[in-house]
């Protein structure tokens, strides 16, 4: 992250925490804590799915374990907290199981077994009743007493800085070099000792713990859950297109993806009821055509090409074509 | 006596209408098995393709009265049309043709019909009816065939062959595998690849169409049928071997079987559950896939 980045990034959060200060709406702030729960949620994804490049399908599982932990636990008598942090704790635990499984294979094989655990796990909560409420659903108890929507606002923005500096750091540590090596070429990766296992492992885990934090903020925000719901495929598409419209592997991707997309679905939400998914279909499709590297990922190369030689250079700079610099650096297999 | 009727009757029955229900989705594995061994793309628009079949042959059923028996055949072929122009208008275009690019595509288009067709139709459930639907054929005495599964059946099973067959003895069929063997020696054998991958989908999305069309008498429509026969498809490309249609094939009829014991044994709301065991199962123990030759 540049000088310049920086103080973007520092000056967005401080602004975006004065909002409920001007904003008094209900409505407004609800659906900007949806702006920054996903743009949090795209920030985790974006672990495994930007910088390793490991198309994982299947997030909607820790959303979901997250979402019922908080409400399961809550309910046999543990504060509703310290359930919140025991269900992020089983949202890891899953994230082991199945990452053991499904590291192993690639390509659209990993996207796959990402979905089929994500299937099991919704179909186990559906199917034990007794347990989970099954399809009825069950209640989650209020995480904020007082003025519940800015402290959920706030929340979701104290998530999603979490997310971005963790993002920041990983971006320049070694563990990131290493995902994103993942990511060009594993084999090669593995041929110079990254463990790669242990690498996509880690990655996997931190992003289940901030996406099952999200997903107890909005079983908690909603106060009523069922698993259709917050374990469908359509949760864990949701959670990877906005990285990914965004773009993904970049820091900044996921905020941008989710201010986009989910601004969009609420205009379209009041247009077309039930079909507001059609715009997310319509934007996915013609960023992937027209902008294969992400709105982010497009800008930033817009800006390197105006960018001017240094002083004292007599070299121009060199444009790169667009399809050259698309296919260096989009995602192999 | 009275013993082996109880528990030998059912699982007949069981066995039975699995293999009933396998052979359609043979046919919906088959389309997307094709799909991947030509274009080596898992395909998440299979399931929206053929909500699409049971809307066309709803819609075609309400104007003219002819059943989906015979409309499955407009189905297939609006089908193919659609999907030969979804691959040439789109999926052709993808930069790099990048597959981590190209499931974005399929996923968002999934989400364009789906919500497309429900701006139209609305959310609400529909159905037909068919005076066919009630009628059983006996054998003996405890087993019952239900005439549209049988009908279904056989429609499936001829067009499974048929496409085994254009897959095997033709020069498109021939094209295909050799691009699904190795993509890249295929155009300087003189093999137009865009258009063979173009054709392919068509005839994937064309076997999906097909597929929803014989389930429509069966079953409820509503925009949101697809997925889970989508899901089941991955179940059976993986469980055939990716890109193996013969696997897919049986892999369809097997998973048929499994789903009908599993709902008499333990009741139909596990059914999918087991299959996504046992597709993790053979994801992490045998990639490959148990009933195709392909290599992982």
């Amino acid at each position: 992250m540049s000088h310049r980045q920086f103080i973007a990034a520092a000056g967005f959060f401080l602004l975006s925490f004065a909002v409920p200060l001007v904003v008094h709406s209900d409505y407004t702030l609800q659906i900007l804590f949806r702006v920054f729960l996903f743009a949090a949620l795209g920030l985790a994804w974006n672990l495994v799915g930007g910088y390793a490049g490991q198309l994982s399908l299947g997030h909607a599982a820790y959303f979901g374990v997250g979402a019922y932990g908080l409400a399961l636990l809550s309910k046999v008598g543990i504060p509703p907290w310290l359930s919140l942090f025991l269900g992020v704790g089983l949202a890891v635990i899953s994230a082991a199981i199945i990452g053991l499984v499904s590291f192993r294979l690639r390509g659209p094989y990993f996207a796959l077994c990402t979905i089929a655990f994500a299937e099991v796990v919704r179909l186990v909560a559906k199917n034990l009743p007794d347990v989970t409420g099954g399809d009825v659903g069950t209640q989650v108890p209020l995480l904020f007493t007082e003025s519940s929507i800015k402290s959920f606002y706030i929340s979701g923005v104290l998530l999603t800085g979490l997310a971005f500096v963790l993002t920041a750091w990983i971006e320049r540590s070694k563990f990131g070099y290493y995902l994103m090596a993942i990511r060009e070429d594993e084999d090669t990766a593995m041929s110079v000792g990254v463990n790669t296992s242990r690498v996509k492992l880690w990655s996997l885990l931190i992003s289940a713990a901030l996406t099952a934090i999200g997903g107890a903020l909005y079983a908690s925000l909603f106060l009523f859950i069922v698993p259709d719901q917050v374990m469908s495929l359509d949760m864990s598409v949701e959670i990877a297109i906005v990285p990914m419209l965004g773009g993904a592997g970049t820091l900044f991707g996921p905020v941008i993806g989710s201010i986009v997309l989910e601004t969009a679905a609420e205009i379209f939400k009041n247009i077309f009821q039930e079909a507001h998914l059609l715009i997310y279909g319509v934007l996915v499709v013609m960023v992937v055509i027209f902008l294969p590297e992400g709105i982010a990922g497009t800008i930033a190369n817009k800006l390197r090409l105006f960018k001017k030689a240094p002083a004292g250079s007599l070299a121009a700079p060199v444009p790169v074509r667009p399809e050259e610099e698309a296919e260096r650096t989009a995602f192999r297999k | 006596m009275e013993s082996v009727v109880n528990w030998f009757y059912p699982l007949i029955q069981a066995i039975l209408n699995g293999l009933l229900t396998g052979a359609l989705y043979a046919l919906i594995g088959m389309g997307m098995a094709l799909i991947f061994g030509v274009m080596r793309i898992v395909n998440f628009t299979h399931g929206a393709f053929l909500m699409l079949g049971m809307y066309v042959s709803y819609v075609f059923f309400l104007k003219t009265g002819i059943n989906p028996y015979l409309g499955f055949m407009v189905s297939g072929a609006i089908l193919f049309v659609i999907g030969y122009a979804v691959y040439m208008g789109l999926l052709r275009r993808i930069p790099g043709q990048v597959d981590f690019m190209v499931i974005l595509v399929t996923l968002g288009l999934a989400l364009i019909i789906t919500d497309g067709v429900q701006l139209v139709f609305g959310a609400d459930y529909h159905q037909i009816n068919l005076p066919l639907v009630a009628r059983n054929f006996r054998l003996g005495t405890q087993i019952f065939v239900n005439a549209p599964w049988l009908l279904s059946f056989v429609i499936a099973l001829v067009l499974a062959v048929a496409l085994y067959l254009v897959v095997t003895h033709t020069m498109f069929g021939r094209a295909a595998r050799a691009i699904a063997q190795n993509p890249y020696p295929s155009p300087l054998m003189g093999i137009n690849v865009n258009r063979v991958q173009a054709i392919s989908f068509g005839i994937g999305a064309a076997a999906a169409g097909v597929a929803g069309a014989l389930l429509l008498p069966v079953f409820y429509l509503y925009p949101g049928v697809g997925s889970q026969f989508e899901l089941k498809s991955f179940v059976m490309v993986v469980l055939g071997g990716m890109g193996s249609i013969q696997g897919a094939a049986i892999a369809g009829l097997v998973l048929g079987v499994v789903e009908s014991l599993t709902s008499l044994y333990w009741g139909n709301e596990w059914a999918l559950a087991v299959d996504f065991v046992i597709f993790i199962l053979v994801l992490s123990l045998k990639p490959s896939g148990i009933f195709g030759s392909q290599r992982a």
